[in-house]
């Protein structure tokens, strides 16, 4: 061994070589670094510890547990861990975009293959946590990474868990709104994999229509919306739903033909969505089940990955110092960055269109502040709701304390 | 479950007998011998669990915690991580892992009350800090099975659910072995039936039999837990500090 071999592998700090920040996440900064001994590129996501009360972040510490039994080509790789200066740092495959990124470019068209190859790849992923027993709880597009290769990766698995004993209770307070299970809306503490194949549908019907399906600005509402595409559920499509802890009566609407929501798609393609979307969580297809179906083996095939449309890199070199101004790599769940950078393109769209702003004050500056209010511009879909406050602090309350 | 278990991290990280008896070259410097070191570790694990009833977790909580710290010592030497502090850490960092959190503060403040030894003593930031030791020194994998389960579903299936106490209690004993960290839990647990199954004069060749499990591994794992029975002696509380004293900083 070389003395920079040995020097490397005393510190494993030193190993990796720090680029530009990424985004920061829900407990920490994430950076893009390279691997000095593979010259593998990689996202490295320091953990804060919360003023040395509590240690290692519980969150980041279930995503470490789950992640070093998961290794799969559609599940993001956590490739090392080691602690530096009091913090921890997790070492993750870069990835480059995300599929909410993809869903968002107006400038790519999605063909039926390409969309195959995406849910495909999402419905890998699932059917390989359900295996190995462990439930995602925050399936969406802003979750599912997509790497160089064009291979789409779960990643954040910070609100996952075994799901081993049939009958253990778990909080319902999981998963972003719009793609919530309407048995969990109805607050079951006892549920499985079939929560994460509803979400999955959401992202399937996100594909299919270029914008988020269903969305709720309530749970009341999310569950009217769901109802609205679908027929208020009868009894007999879904016995247990009368007995869920908080059941409330919906007023009976007719289901639509599930055609007229998707006029594009495939009768293939409706066929998987409706079974995906079924009311019942026990009758639910399963992951599993899903990528037998006949959408997959009957034209188009998927597309392979490597040739899946990308949204275009901006400035993401190593070195570049323009970083700031071009904006960040899309990385999950760097929620806030992301957020700025499609505003930003929006910007320039209503720019385009050369609408009336009211402060003018857009025109100039090139960095634009992460928190401004652009919904003035009215041509920006509502921001997706992420779990909120409340809900995390609920959630961590439940998820200490139930057990 | 059991086909989970074939491709986790547990399996593919259980050691033979002979790796995990190696006592750490620190700790041969100090003359300890395997004998003391098997017997801290158990001394450890009776700690552990001491420290549980307190602070009341879950049963799995504890065996996990015990594995964490069975697990740390087949890569560290005592000496340099200190058994009275490894364990208390090994149980904070597993009851976060099993999903039912204590906090630091809760473990000190039990660790103050009920033992007067200076040596047990540790604050808060000396246990976030062996946190993250222990975490690097397991490599990050923070899965374990245990027996529990296989035990329950396996009794079910045999109709004796009437020796649960029994064999329930032996699994929990065999946490003052190594046994978790070389045998497959569900081997553990036919072990533990079949010696409870012995003890109460059941006949349970035919069952056995027909789960084609290897005898000879269950056998093996029987007589062990035997001769722990056997021969596992608590120590007369000058012995115990002799032994650690080996291993202790001065």
């Amino acid at each position: 061994m070389s003395e920079v071999d040995q020097l490397l592998s005393k510190r494993p700090a030193d190993r990796y070589i720090k680029g530009v920040q990424l985004g920061e996440g829900t407990y920490g900064v994430v950076n893009k670094a390279i691997d000095s001994k593979t010259g593998q590129v990689v996202a490295i996501k320091k953990i804060r510890l919360g003023a040395q009360k509590e240690g290692v972040n519980f969150t980041a510490l279930r995503e470490i547990k789950l992640l070093k039994e998961l290794k799969d080509p559609n599940i993001i790789e956590l490739i090392d861990a080691f602690p530096h200066k009091d913090n921890l740092h997790l070492v993750f495959e870069f990835m480059e975009s995300d599929l909410e990124a993809v869903i968002r470019d107006r400038n790519i068209v999605l063909s039926p293959g390409d969309v195959k190859s995406f849910i495909q790849m999402t419905l890998k992923g699932l059917a390989f946590c359900h295996k190995k027993w462990v439930l995602h709880r925050d399936m969406k597009p802003n979750n599912l990474l997509i790497g160089a290769d064009g291979q789409l990766k779960l990643a954040d698995f910070g609100l996952a868990r075994l799901f081993g004993s049939p009958g253990r209770k778990f909080t319902h307070q999981v998963f972003a709104r719009w793609y919530r299970a309407p048995e969990l809306l109805f607050g079951t503490k006892q549920y499985g994999s079939a929560v994460d194949v509803w979400a999955a549908a959401c992202i399937f019907a996100e594909l299919l229509l270029r914008r988020p399906f269903l969305q709720g600005s309530s749970d009341i509402d999310q569950l009217g919306k769901i109802f609205a595409a679908f027929g208020t559920p009868k009894t007999a499509q879904w016995p247990d739903m009368l007995y869920l802890p908080d059941y409330v009566e919906y007023q009976f609407v007719p289901a639509p033909p599930l055609r007229s929501l998707f006029p594009m798609a495939s009768d293939d393609c409706l066929d998987l969505l409706s079974k995906m979307f079924t009311y019942d969580p026990n009758v639910r297809i399963t992951a599993e089940q899903a990528l037998e179906h006949r959408y997959f083996s009957s034209v188009p095939a998927p597309t392979k990955p490597a040739q899946l449309p990308r949204p275009p890199l901006k400035g993401d070199k190593l070195s570049d110092g323009n970083q700031q101004k071009e904006g960040p790599t899309v990385m999950s769940p760097a929620r806030k960055r992301l957020k700025a950078q499609r505003d930003g393109l929006s910007m320039v769209d209503d720019h385009v269109h050369d609408r009336q702003t009211t402060g003018g004050n857009t025109g100039k500056s090139e960095t634009i502040p992460m928190s401004v209010d652009f919904s003035a511009f009215g041509s920006r879909p509502p921001p997706r709701p992420t779990l909120n406050s409340a809900d995390r602090s609920h959630l961590k309350r439940k998820l200490d304390l139930d057990f | 479950m059991a086909a989970n278990f074939w491709t986790s991290s547990h399996w593919k990280q259980l050691l033979e007998q002979e790796e995990v008896d190696v006592v750490h070259s620190p700790d041969k410097e100090r003359g300890l011998t395997v004998e003391e070191f098997k017997y801290i570790k158990m001394h450890m694990a009776n700690y552990i669990w001491k420290l549980a009833q307190l602070v009341k977790v879950r049963q799995r909580v504890v065996a996990t915690a015990v594995a964490y710290m069975r697990r740390v010592y087949t890569r560290k030497s005592m000496t340099e991580y200190d058994p009275r502090l490894v364990a208390p850490s090994c149980l904070y960092l597993a009851s976060k892992a099993e999903e039912s959190t204590v906090q630091a503060r809760l473990l000190v403040f039990y660790i103050k009350k009920q033992y007067s030894d200076e040596k047990y003593r540790f604050e808060i930031k000396d246990i976030l800090e062996m946190e993250m030791k222990i975490l690097e020194a397991l490599d990050y994998y923070l899965v374990v099975y245990h027996p529990y389960r296989p035990l329950s579903q396996l009794l079910q299936d045999a109709g004796m659910t009437d020796m649960t106490h029994l064999s329930w209690g032996l699994v929990n004993d065999t946490y003052k072995m190594d046994l978790v960290l070389i045998y497959p839990p569900y081997m553990i647990a036919l072990a533990c039936i079949y010696i409870a199954s012995v003890l109460k004069d059941k006949d349970t060749t035919a069952w056995f039999e027909e789960l084609r499990a290897d005898m000879n591994v269950v056998k093996n794992i029987s007589m062990e837990i035997l001769d722990f029975y056997d021969n596992h002696k608590i120590l007369p509380e000058d012995r115990t500090n002799a032994i650690f004293n080996k291993i202790s900083k001065s």
